[in-house]
């Protein structure tokens, strides 16, 4: 028992395990805000502009129309790019915006532009289940879109939308990690340089063994938080 | 208050198109209930859309209080609309938000009171329409003649004079459907609200409208007070509604083949309370027997309508008792 303390304690890499896993959670919180941001504004836009949601007036249809069809051109184009590549294209892009393409900062854009297509696409799924006639309800009562929108949309579908930012979150845990492979900081860039460079297996195994309980983590506060949001209502 | 000129509502797909409404015109007078029945796929629920330009007409007109509003666009429509209140068969409520909360959106939306006196509107509202101990509470918790009562007063929010029903009791039993429409009997007359109701069921016409029109494949086919269509229908649509209802059915064609006279007796007003038809039989001394008859009420008028008899034996006779009928003031209809 004691020799295995021992070990432990004797097994150097723990600093190193220690700051990647904050530059982990930095990389995966900052991202996932900003793929939020970005995201949710495309998704309802999306949506808008989509199929169920024809205009009153002909003319705007057909502009709505081709809104739609651009944007979701787009989004499909974002997300059937491997990450891995999308980092390498995004270098010059990510430099300047951020400065550098290394490290927590420089894998941040890459990560919302890998996610924010990804987590539109959710959004606008979901919107697509809301009830129809509460749309119409809220047309028939003379409210502007901005207000469906901010009443009567996001609030519906507010269980849901928390559901897809956890399965986002999660999406973004996986691609941090990836971004290790060109330097991006993190228990991606420790697993690595040690586990592939090196053939350190137990630095790999102990970072494996953080992401999953990392996931884990994310998964079980995300469905709580759903949960009590069903309860409620 | 509400008129429709020559309304047409087509629907176009690439491969072809449907004319849902053709021509309509109707004419709702102020604090009338207006019914309008037909069939599913008349396009009932069509020309109820197109009063608050939830649907846009194609062809026609749609003019509120003499103002032609078909055109209108952006804030001069939403101002419109906030005019009008509808409810709808599902109810459309958020099912995120309160009793309270859906009741106080339209308040939100209009945005001419403040959060106190919306508050205060509010309670106003759901005491109306019975709820005020059930402002807390989430749509899923309550019954759906409940749910209907919260669409009732969110419709009622912004104090519109009209009030659409699209379907409103359709989803619901027998006796809510009945405590609904005496709901909405009330809000008319204390409001003095203009009601404009779809419907596919005959009992909900019968029960509250002033006037009905019966539409068929997008077209008004008859259109009158609700006593003149119930005891006189013209058109085949019309009796075929009525006879799934229960008001009118053709015994006529089930009688004995032999050629004893059959009239069909309709009376209604006032004069309904009196025992007419012990009279008629008294003064023209004349026996009869009823093969069919239907009393009671349509809203609030007393009326009666029977198919009788007349033995063969005294077809000449008949003649005098016709006229007897007319003095006392029963319409008549021989079949045969």
């Amino acid at each position: 028992m004691s020799t295995l303390i021992e070990t432990i304690r004797a097994f150097e890499y723990w600093g190193e395990i220690g700051d990647g896993t904050v530059d982990t959670l930095i990389m995966t919180g900052l991202s996932l805000t900003f793929t939020v941001l970005v995201g949710l504004p495309v998704g309802v836009a999306l949506f808008l502009t989509g199929p169920s949601q024809r205009s009153e007036r002909p003319v705007s249809a057909r502009l709505q129309d081709w809104t739609y069809k651009a944007v979701s051109l787009l989004v499909n184009i974002l997300r059937s790019l491997p990450f891995l590549i999308l980092l390498i294209l995004m270098i010059p892009t990510t430099r300047w915006v951020v400065g550098t393409s290394l490290g927590v900062a420089g894998s941040i854009p890459p990560l919302v532009v890998a996610a924010a297509p990804f987590f539109a696409r959710l959004v606008e799924n979901l919107l697509r289940e809301v009830d129809r006639g509460v749309f119409e309800a809220f047309r028939a009562m003379g409210a502007t879109t901005r207000q469906t929108v901010l009443w009567a949309m996001l609030p519906e579908t507010f269980p849901g939308l928390v559901a897809a930012i956890t399965v986002t979150a999660i999406a973004l845990i996986g691609y941090s990690a990836m971004s290790g492979v060109i330097g991006g900081g993190g228990l991606g860039d420790l697993a690595v340089r040690y586990g592939y460079q090196r053939f350190n297996v137990p630095v790999m195994v102990i970072t494996v063994a953080i992401l999953i309980v990392l996931v884990q983590l994310v998964q079980a506060l995300g469905d709580r938080w759903v949960a009590r949001l069903s309860h409620q209502r | 208050m509400i008129e429709t000129r020559g309304v047409g509502k087509t629907y176009y797909t690439p491969t072809a198109e449907f004319p849902a409404l053709q021509g309509v015109d109707i004419q709702v007078g102020a604090g009338e209930v207006f019914g309008i029945i037909g069939r599913s796929g008349a396009g009932k629920s069509t020309l109820l859309r197109t009063l608050n330009l939830l649907e846009r007409p194609t062809t026609g007109s749609v003019l509120i209080e003499g103002v032609d509003v078909t055109s209108l666009d952006g804030e001069a429509l939403r101002r419109l609309r906030q005019r009008i209140g509808i409810i709808f068969q599902h109810f459309n409520l958020l099912k995120s938000r309160t009793v309270h909360e859906n009741v106080r959106l339209p308040l939100r939306v209009s945005g001419q009171l403040d959060r106190t006196a919306q508050d205060h509107r509010v309670a106003e509202l759901l005491d109306l329409v019975g709820l005020t101990s059930n402002a807390r509470k989430f749509p899923h918790q309550l019954s759906g003649g409940e749910r209907q009562r919260v669409g009732i007063a969110r419709a009622l929010a912004n104090r519109p004079q009209i009030l659409l029903c699209d379907e409103a009791t359709s989803a619901l039993d027998p006796q809510t459907t009945q405590s609904i429409l005496e709901l909405l009997l009330e809000i008319n007359r204390k409001l003095n609200l203009t009601i404009v109701l779809i419907t596919h069921g005959m009992d909900v016409i019968r029960t509250v409208a002033d006037r009905v029109a019966i539409l068929d494949h997008g077209r008004v086919v008859e259109t009158g007070t609700v006593v003149e269509v119930f005891l006189n229908p013209r058109h085949e649509v019309t009796r075929t509604l009525l006879a799934q209802s229960g008001v009118e059915s053709d015994t006529a064609g089930a009688l004995e083949p032999d050629d004893s006279p059959v009239v069909r007796l309709t009376y209604h007003g006032a004069g309904a309370e009196q025992p007419l038809l012990s009279r008629l039989s008294r003064e023209s001394g004349l026996d009869f027997t009823i093969l069919q008859a239907s009393v009671g009420h349509l809203k609030t008028i007393p009326y009666g309508r029977f198919t009788i008899r007349v033995p063969r034996s005294a077809r000449e006779r008949l003649p005098g008792m016709l006229q007897v009928a007319q003095q006392i003031g029963i319409r008549h209809e021989i079949l045969r």
